[in-house]
């Protein structure tokens, strides 16, 4: 493991520094900061399994709609209580997510993508067709229970969340695992050529993904309070989460952490500007100039300020 | 007494075109063996076919006795044979020692996650063929192409291999990487390591095998000592219509 000193000061700065952050900011603010937790969980998913293998998913909101789905449906249907909800849409979010991995037996790059975007699609199709007694249809669910009451315990579990999460999933992708798992999307067959099951280690990252996707799902449908499928299952939202993890600096969590919350402020920044969807095309541009001047996203270059500003001191 | 490696009547047809047609040859144990022809002749073929990466149509591969035909890649080289790209492909966004680490690493989950990296095992691997202390933490891309086969060396020693089949081991390099890669060679050799090597440069080839088959157009034209297989003139007209 090439684990350095800055790495965990910086970590624990992240940690103090969110504990603190709601005796510094407004009620508002902390909601935005929800939001922001929660999609830097969807973007870590994200990245443990398109980042690193480049298996692009453009259907994740498949798997986080099944740890949203099943806990809300245990939960206000079946009266099951959420110490056994969450961890079953956790379970269910993972039996999707070896779904998901079925054609990646067979296809990858944008054939892949395309797949999973078909995965959300279904899903969408079918939440409202299968049992809407259940489900709720079209339009979703409402009085779903909720886990905290107001925004401070709210932010607080959250942020358990991310900081559990993302520390959780760093030190994992700092064992040989994450190097694997990077060397498939460089070149799986030279991962294969060099003894490993590539099979194997691709299931892993999809289950990894789903766990954690599962998770996020569970709980911030429990923040939530409800759901709308519409704006589940909706192409903007993956590419939310998709620009929120290349644009903080795919393989990196650290990375799509940062990326959430620039992407989240912006987004409520631009909000009173640009109400409508056109908000979208604003970040996407953003996120397209970043992508192609720097491909290693918003981390790589306070990485490269911090070096510089090493490099003067020294010299 | 079993050979190393057998490959018989192996044959791949990819649609109407047969790149491999009934080869049929023997590798032991400390040999080296050049399997030469021209471009297209399906060299590259037969070793995707004796790897698993390229399924062959009909035929068997042994490997110390055991059928390994049907095995995937990684168990193959779990039983101790591996190869190098005709084209080297390292891990571009990695270090020198992590594409070798990549190598090095057990085909477990569990081992890949609590077991410790063996630094010092990547540090030698990099050093025995030839790279220089001052590349091990450089990338790829900042490697000259005698130093990116030295690479591709090293991760496929990582895999602890008993045979390696060389792909093309001087394509792109200058008279000085292809006496260090011929070295390199020579001094596994005698250390028993087995071979089967392709070359174009066969001035190169001559001094590193024991014996050669030369292929062309799929069919294994002919087989001998290196002088007698390139006095063929069967090999020869291959060469010129090649
Ligand atoms: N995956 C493939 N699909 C179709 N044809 C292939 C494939 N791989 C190789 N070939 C064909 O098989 C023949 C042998 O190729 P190859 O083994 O690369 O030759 P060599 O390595 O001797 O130059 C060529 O005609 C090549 O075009
Ligand atoms: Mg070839």
């Amino acid at each position: 493991m090439n684990i350095r000193w800055y790495h965990l000061a910086l970590w624990t700065a992240f940690i103090v520094g969110m504990f603190f952050l709601p005796q510094l900011v407004s009620k508002g603010t902390l909601r935005t900061i929800i939001f922001a937790n929660y999609l830097a969980i969807f973007a870590i998913s994200w990245d443990v399994l398109s980042g690193r293998t480049g298996y692009v998913s453009f259907g994740h909101p498949f798997l986080i709609g099944l740890g949203a789905y099943t806990t809300a449906i245990l939960t206000k249907r079946f009266d099951v209580p959420v110490e056994i909800s969450i961890p079953a849409a956790v379970l269910v979010t993972m039996v999707g997510g070896s779904l998901l991995f079925l054609p990646a037996l067979r296809v990858r790059g944008s054939y892949f993508a395309l797949v999973t975007l078909a995965f959300m699609e279904l899903m969408y199709q079918l939440v409202q067709v299968i049992r809407p007694d259940l489900t709720g249809g079209t339009r979703g669910m409402s009085g779903i229970q909720t886990l905290t009451r107001g925004a401070v315990n709210g932010y607080y579990l959250s942020f358990g969340l991310i900081a559990s999460l993302g520390f959780g999933m760093w030190l994992l992708m700092k064992t040989r695992l994450g190097t694997a798992l990077s060397a498939i999307g460089m070149n799986e067959e030279a991962v294969r050529g060099s003894g490993l099951n590539t099979t194997k280690l691709k299931l892993a990252a999809f289950m990894l993904s789903a766990f954690v996707a599962g998770l996020g799902g569970a709980f911030y449908v429990h923040y939530l309070g409800s759901i709308a499928p519409r704006a589940l299952f909706d192409i903007n939202f993956v590419f939310t989460i998709i620009v929120a993890a290349i644009l903080g600096g795919a393989s990196t969590i650290i990375g799509p952490i940062f990326g959430a919350f620039f992407l989240t402020f912006l987004l409520e920044y631009l909000r009173p500007y640009l109400p409508g969807a056109e908000r979208y095309f604003i970040y996407g541009g953003i996120a397209l100039v970043l992508y192609m001047f720097e491909p290693k996203g918003l981390h790589h270059v306070l990485q490269m300020a911090l070096s510089a500003i090493k490099g003067k001191s020294r010299s | 007494m079993t050979s190393l490696l057998t490959v018989s009547n192996l044959v791949k047809k990819f649609g109407g075109l047969t790149a491999t047609n009934d080869v049929s040859f023997t590798v032991e144990k400390g040999d080296s063996l050049a399997l030469i022809g021209p471009n297209g002749a399906g060299k590259t073929t037969i070793f995707s076919q004796i790897m698993g990466e390229v399924r062959q149509t009909s035929g068997t591969i042994h490997l110390a006795g055991r059928d390994i035909g049907g095995m995937s890649t990684a168990a193959r080289i779990r039983h101790g044979i591996s190869r190098t790209y005709q084209v080297p492909r390292p891990f571009s966004d990695m270090t020198v020692l992590e594409n070798i680490r990549v190598g090095l690493m057990p085909d477990n989950l569990t081992q890949m996650v609590f077991g410790r990296v063996d630094h010092d095992r990547e540090e030698a691997l990099a050093l025995s063929v030839g790279l220089a202390p001052q590349d091990l933490h450089r990338s790829p891309s900042e490697l000259s192409m005698g130093d990116l086969r030295k690479l591709e060396m090293a991760r496929t020693m990582a895999t602890n291999p008993n045979v390696m089949l060389l792909d093309e081991v001087f394509a792109g390099l200058t008279v000085g990487e292809i006496a260090q890669i011929s070295e390199l060679i020579q001094s596994m050799r005698r250390e028993g390591m087995t071979f089967l090597i392709v070359s174009h440069d066969l001035k190169a080839l001559e001094p590193l095998v024991d014996r050669a088959i030369a292929i062309n157009q799929g069919q294994k034209i002919a087989e001998g000592s290196f002088s007698e297989v390139m006095d063929n003139e069967a090999v020869v007209a291959s060469y010129l219509g090649g």
